[in-house]
């Protein structure tokens, strides 16, 4: 387990870790890629300085610029925003907004009022799993359902996970668009005013089955940390999902009954839900789809929407240091999402000090991440050569 | 958005005679009128339109009606015809290529007065967002009430042209599109043409997971066209409003035009709550007033703020505007919020992470935009997620929560089952409406459009400016006539957001 660090040692390691690991290179290719056609100077960044000074509009040239600038403001936080039509820190409020990568952002306190093990800040092995959940999901759908090939996904420093969205459809997407695709991916709503957030009528979208087999993948595993229904407060919460109140006091008395293990119970209530429904033709219509609706409640992706919806939001950088925690925001390939371990992330304490015990493995996961970003840079830079020639072409065609 | 560098088009000048220039009674006006008018018909023209597009603002925003229903339909070609305006009602009614001299002439003031309010509507993104709202609701309202043989003429004259997947494609798909596609059980799917379009060009269809996806590709079953055209109705329509703001300068020279565009929209915006309120309200009265005044929404986020001490971003945006609207200082405003989030937080972290947009809701910060409270339309169609408690009562909670927070605050049995009758129904603002009517113990049934309308009324009431009345009598108050215009001021891109880490 990490060690406690020192916040107040980030201001001199800093400038060592931008020099020194802070892919630049590949981050500025990333951006200008992603700028395209204009160029990288019309990218919004922010930096956070100590002191919670915020600095907005920031632009650059080229690596070379980024690189001064990182040494001479040494930000604790570094955000990216849209291309606008011209340099935002000539434009500023004034400027328009042309396009911006189509991000997502999960946070794991979404789901503190499903998870059992963490709440609030904290995050543990067990709760990542919903991440695991949520990356495989979203990441199929928007390759399968949208046709988007240049996804990076990265950590978000504490308890979360960011998707960004290259392609160029993705990138100049409007606003209407960003909010489609949004309430597409969307199966939860509704506040703490509701008890049932998640209704599924007639037949389900494939989309929709696809994302209960991949839960499905997880799901006992996920019931078995969590134990959802073992305690009284949680099956009280259960049971708030069932509409029906026969079968609520049904399912209630027999699983109270039952030994505290979630598996153990949820297999129980499986058994009473279908037994009802035999004997109960006329309840299967409101309750066609229970079970799949409370899978779906615990453990589909909880996605901020607002987040998608704006397409100026400043949203963290990858490879940034996270100020309370010291880790990097690695970027990870989403079917090694299981195998990411919260504490072998590296964190800038341990890459800048040779001693430290996890020194050498959190080197070595570091490499990873910034190959893993090579490796998409490289295939979005030959996705647009191709689309740019097409475009080419085609305008030859139209005379 | 489209970065491609087209070369200049010359669109060919249809000149000839009205059968030619106008075969159909729909268009998606492509082609800019170019006779000569008096300066009378261009004024009667844009003022008979604005009373169109007004009529059809009050049909969704003002009487919740549910767009392109029967009664919406048939409020809408109601009015038409009670304002004298026979000819769009003749030309919403069912849209067909008749050659009649009355199909002609109407086709004619449909076409011209369409440009005239580009060029009215085109000055700022409010009033563009407006008008295409507007113009989009007309489109399909006359869409949908094409007569068959039309569409074909339709789709012929406008080039319409998707591509029509092969029956061995569709065969393959079948599985996918019959559990995906969105559809009658009485119809037989396998019989169903369809076509495969980019997924931006169907938002409507894939927001509600109404057809199914593959590859960045929608399937879209031949009747779900109307989806597909409004959306390329829409991006012609902002393309259109862009560059008529371009030229703006130009036809701004003309004096004759300039009073007349300008004050369009102006004669007939309604309240929007933003101009300095006469009335200051003192905070301390805030927790008497919730109880008294405010609406069931607002009065929720404020019970959640004194409780939990912390209101997530959706709330603190609504709650927070609809103060400003009531009269709460800034110096106020700040001070309460304040005083209760530092009740679970440091002074030194409420003032870096949420002072700022405190000040930026009162024009302070940022952009300096003086951003409106929201009205019913909006926060009825608010997203609200796990945590959040904004949005409306009678759309976002449960009836047995909303049935028990009723009982809890004293309203009597009667009253209660009829707010939630009305939730249950989909009604969000009559059931508000009969919640006023609950807690001030009056028949008024106001038509609630605004959160502040709510504290407005509630207040003239307690202070005996107006008398309550039985519900069988009339409305006392204008301002509930006038339609609240759905501005929407304030985009959440715009805020530059503390991303609480």
């Amino acid at each position: 387990m990490a060690e406690q660090h020192d916040e107040n040692l980030l201001p001199e390691m800093l400038p060592l870790y931008y020099t020194r690991h802070f892919p630049q290179n590949i981050f500025c290719r990333w951006l200008a890629c992603g700028s395209n056609p204009k160029p990288l100077s019309n990218r919004e960044l922010s930096f956070t300085l100590a002191d919670d000074v915020y600095l907005r509009y920031l632009s650059i040239n080229d690596q070379k610029e980024f690189q001064t600038l990182l040494q001479k403001k040494c930000p604790q936080k570094l955000d990216i925003g849209a291309v606008y039509n011209i340099k935002p820190s000539i434009g500023r409020h004034d400027a328009v907004v042309l396009a911006r990568e189509l991000v997502f952002d999960i946070d794991l306190t979404d789901y503190d009022e499903v998870r059992t093990c963490c709440q609030q800040a904290k995050v543990c092995d067990k709760c990542w799993k919903f991440m695991v959940v949520a990356c495989e999901i979203i990441h199929t759908a928007l390759q399968d359902d949208f046709g988007f090939q240049n996804i990076l996904w990265v950590f978000s420093g504490r308890r979360g996970v960011h998707c960004w969205v290259s392609d160029y459809e993705a990138r100049t997407l409007d606003s209407p668009g960003r909010a489609a695709v949004a309430d597409y991916l969307c199966l939860i709503t509704g506040g703490e005013n509701l008890n049932k957030k998640v209704h599924l009528t007639n037949d389900l979208h494939s989309s929709i089955r696809r994302s209960l087999t991949i839960i499905d993948k997880y799901f006992e595993e996920i019931l078995q940390d969590q134990e959802f229904i073992s305690s009284t407060e949680g099956l009280k919460s259960f049971l708030k999902m069932i509409p029906d109140e026969a079968l609520k006091t049904l399912v209630e008395g027999n699983l109270e009954r039952m030994h505290k293990s979630s598996l153990e119970r949820w297999d129980g209530f499986v058994n009473t839900y279908s037994q009802y429904c035999k004997e109960n033709i006329n309840a299967i219509r409101k309750m066609k789809y229970l079970i799949e609706e409370i899978k779906i409640q615990y453990c589909y992706p909880r996605l901020d929407v607002n987040v998608t919806k704006g397409f100026n939001h400043l949203l963290k950088s990858p490879f940034s240091i996270h100020p309370k925690t010291g880790k990097v925001s690695v970027v990870f390939k989403p079917e090694q999402a299981k195998s990411l371990k919260l504490e072998e992330i590296p964190t800038i304490y341990s890459l800048l000090d040779d001693g430290a015990p996890d020194n050498v493995q959190h080197q070595s996961n570091m490499r990873v991440a910034v190959k893993n970003f090579q490796e998409l840079v490289f295939s979005l830079e030959k996705a647009e050569a191709i689309r740019r020639k097409n475009d080419a072409n085609a305008s030859i065609l139209e005379f | 958005m489209d970065f491609k560098i087209k070369r200049k088009s010359t669109k060919t000048v249809v000149t000839g005679s009205l059968v030619e220039n106008y075969p159909h009674d729909l268009q998606m006006y492509k082609i800019p009128p170019t006779e000569n008018i008096s300066l009378h018909e261009f004024e009667a023209l844009a003022l008979e339109r604005l009373t169109l597009l007004r009529c059809l603002a009050t049909a969704t925003t003002l009487k919740g009606l549910r767009p392109y229903s029967e009664e919406w339909t048939e409020f809408v070609l109601g009015d038409l015809k009670t304002q004298g305006l026979k000819y769009y009602a003749r030309l919403c009614e069912k849209s067909g290529c008749g050659t009649h001299d009355a199909d002609l002439q109407a086709r004619r003031k449909d076409h011209i007065a369409h440009f005239i309010l580009r060029l009215a509507y085109c000055r700022t993104e409010e009033l563009r967002r407006w008008y295409i709202a507007r113009e989009l609701e007309l489109f399909k309202m006359r869409f949908m009430t094409m007569k068959s043989d039309a569409v074909d003429a339709f789709f012929k004259l406008n080039n319409l042209c998707y591509t029509n997947i092969s029956d061995d494609e569709k065969n393959e798909l079948m599985k996918y599109l019959r559990e995906s596609t969105f559809y009658q059980s009485t119809q037989n799917i396998e019989t169903f043409k369809f076509y495969k379009v980019k997924f931006f060009e169907v938002l409507d269809l894939v927001k509600a997971r109404k057809v199914y996806l593959k590859g960045g590709y929608a399937y879209v079953p031949h009747k779900d066209f109307i989806s597909v055209l409004s959306a390329q109705y829409r991006t012609h329509l902002r393309h259109s409003l862009a560059i008529a703001c371009q030229h703006l300068g130009e036809i701004e020279q003309d004096e004759r035009l300039v009073s007349l565009l300008k004050g369009l929209h102006q004669a007939y915006s309604g309240n929007d709550y933003i101009s300095d309120t006469k009335v200051v309200i003192p905070i301390e009265s805030i927790d008497s007033l919730s109880v008294k005044s405010f609406p069931l929404c607002m009065r929720q986020l404020h019970e959640q703020l004194r409780s939990a001490h912390h209101l997530k971003h959706g709330g603190r945006l609504q709650y927070g505007l609809f103060l400003k609207g009531i009269g709460v200082t800034l110096e106020d405003s700040l001070r309460f919020w304040r005083e209760e989030f530092t009740k679970i937080m440091e002074l030194d972290k409420f003032e870096k992470q949420y002072a700022y947009n405190i000040r930026y809701n009162y024009g302070k910060e940022g952009s300096k935009k003086n951003y409106a409270p929201f009205n019913c339309l909006k926060i009825i169609n608010n997203n609200v997620g796990p945590g959040d408690c904004h949005g409306c009562p009678f759309r976002h909670s449960e009836f047995n929560i909303l049935k028990n927070k009723l009982k809890g605050y004293g309203l009597e049995g009667q009253a209660v089952n009829d707010i939630v009758d009305m939730t249950k129904k989909g009604h969000c603002q009559i059931a508000c409406s009969k919640y006023f009517d609950a807690v001030h113990n009056t028949g008024l049934d106001l038509g609630i459009n605004h959160p502040n309308q709510f504290f407005e009324e509630s207040q003239k009431l307690l202070k005996g400016e107006i008398k309550a009345e039985p519900k069988k009598e009339s409305k006392p108050n204008n301002n509930i006539k006038k339609e609240q215009d759905n501005f929407e001021d304030m985009d959440l891109d715009e805020i530059a957001e503390w991303k609480e880490t």
